[in-house]
């Protein structure tokens, strides 16, 4: 299998807290992932490694076939991120703010409207970006991630403020990202519905550590056999995390 | 030079870029002005005529261009975090230590700007209004060299203080507290308290001869580099979270 992006055994501790534990994914080229867990399984922490925001304590990571921390200039060079909420230059007009990001990596001028009209937001360009509302501020961070169109995109929940219009274009256009160019999609939610519309593989995450990976169909089939119904994958999902969190409690009390 | 391009435009609309030429033409303006209204008063003081020019107007010039560097420092990563784009910018592949450096060297010039402003009319003053004979304009450059050597380790110390607060208020609060106590210590011929960056900026203002003192302008250099240093050092600790 052709993988883009594998951790191994990746760890990061806080003092006492660990919030990615012994986490190994494993995402396949071209495919959308879906990473998903509740608030604060270390979905983020995780992207944040992946993208050198945040050493690890322990374990390896590559993308691309590149390694971190070696090779982090050059993994950042052709991952397009957008992580917890949208960064931008108040000051800056929706327009200047993607013209920076563009002189940064180094792209033909004619990616920053082409990454303005990918999220919808060409006849707002020029407004500056501290008077966008909040899902606009999503669409142009979302439109940060897509410039120059990368080979990877790391997206942490990027529907997060949006109407639920807003919702269904996003997810429409990162469903079809892949199709629309040759890349690779890590998208992180707490939502299974969610996740299920445009990912082809999962990873669930809780309290840093994977309960499991695989593909849509690999869950369902893993519900059967736990004996639940597989129409209803949030309810797999919730009961897959639930188990965990009781064998925890268990543990902790042991 | 991409990076430098990039933080020019980063720079649009914060207000940086007129303010320290502002406070150049407002410090030339006062000094033009001032020696118009009080230069023959000024001139009967005991002192040379070049020492009357430079170091007596020099008191609100530098105040002046104390509070421009202060505020300019805080504007230039207030931009930066006031939206969170300095986390978009460690999620690219750019150096974080060379935007500082870039930073420094716009805030650099644009002070440059400024000190050349207000000399230009000292010159003027000095050779419209001083005694035949007694303008020396070797004396002028080396003052105004001085004047803006001292002027640096305020300007490295507020970036690496900006760079460090998210909260521009912080930094402001500290540039006043700097000021403050630095308008106490200036006076004190201690050597000592030149460590202080603020005292150094203040020591041509409080002295009564336009000769530059040696030791205060070593000492700006070393301060100026020192915290150049820790800035660029501090900038490479990528503060995420």
């Amino acid at each position: 299998m052709d993988y883009i992006i594998t951790t191994e055994r990746l760890t990061k501790k806080y003092k006492n807290f660990t919030s990615v534990n012994n986490l190994s994914l494993h995402v396949r080229r071209g495919s959308i992932y879906g990473f998903l867990g509740p608030n604060g399984a270390g979905k983020s922490t995780t992207m944040k490694m992946l993208l050198g925001l945040t050493a690890p304590t322990r374990g390896s990571f590559t993308v691309d076939g590149k390694q971190f921390p070696r090779d982090r200039l050059a993994i950042l060079r052709e991952t397009g991120s957008f992580i917890e909420a949208p960064s931008f230059y108040p000051n800056l007009t929706g327009r200047e703010n993607l013209e920076v990001i563009r002189r940064i990596l180094g792209l033909r001028k004619n990616t920053v409207e082409d990454a303005l009209e990918m999220v919808g937001l060409s006849e707002f360009g020029d407004r500056l970006a501290k008077k966008y509302s909040l899902g606009m501020k999503q669409r142009l961070g979302l439109a940060g991630a897509l410039l120059g169109r990368p080979p990877i995109l790391i997206l942490d929940e990027p529907t997060n403020g949006l109407d639920p219009s807003g919702i269904h274009e996003i997810r429409g256009l990162v469903k079809s990202l892949p199709d629309l160019y040759d890349c690779t999609v890590l998208i992180s939610s707490h939502m299974l519905s969610e996740i299920e519309l445009m990912a082809e593989d999962i990873g669930i995450l809780n309290h840093g550590r994977l309960l499991f990976e695989g593909s849509l169909d690999d869950l369902r089939q893993s519900a059967r056999q736990a004996g639940m119904s597989d129409g209803n994958l949030e309810e797999v999902f919730l009961s897959l995390v639930e188990r965990d969190n009781a064998a925890r409690k268990q543990r902790a009390k042991l | 030079m991409n990076t430098l391009a990039i933080e020019l435009k980063k720079l649009k609309r914060t207000g940086v870029l007129p303010l320290l030429p502002a406070v150049g033409i407002l410090g030339a303006a006062y000094a033009f002005v001032n020696f118009l209204v009080r230069g023959d008063g000024l001139l009967r003081l005991p002192l040379a005529p070049m020492d009357v020019l430079l170091t007596q107007l020099y008191g609100v010039i530098m105040i002046l261009n104390l509070f421009g560097v202060v505020a300019a420092a805080c504007m230039a990563y207030n931009m930066e975090f006031k939206g969170g784009a300095v986390r978009k910018m460690y999620m690219l592949p750019v150096s974080v230590p060379g935007m500082y450096l870039c930073k420094f060297l716009l805030l650099t010039v644009l002070l440059f700007a400024a000190v050349a402003v207000e000399n230009l009319a000292l010159l003027k003053m000095g050779q419209s209004r001083l005694p035949q004979g007694t303008f020396e304009m070797g004396t002028l450059l080396r003052f105004a060299a001085y004047s803006f050597v001292t002027s640096m380790p305020v300007l490295s110390f507020m970036l690496l203080v900006s760079s460090r607060s998210e909260n521009m208020w912080i930094s402001l609060g500290i540039g006043v507290a700097g000021f403050l106590s630095g308008m106490a210590l200036a006076p004190s011929a201690s050597v000592l308290l030149c460590v202080h960056p603020f005292v150094l900026m203040l020591k041509p203002a409080v002295a009564m001869s336009a000769q530059p003192d040696g030791t205060v302008a070593l000492l700006a250099l070393v301060e100026t580099s020192f915290f150049l240093g820790a800035g660029l050092w501090a900038a490479k600790k990528l503060r995420y979270e």
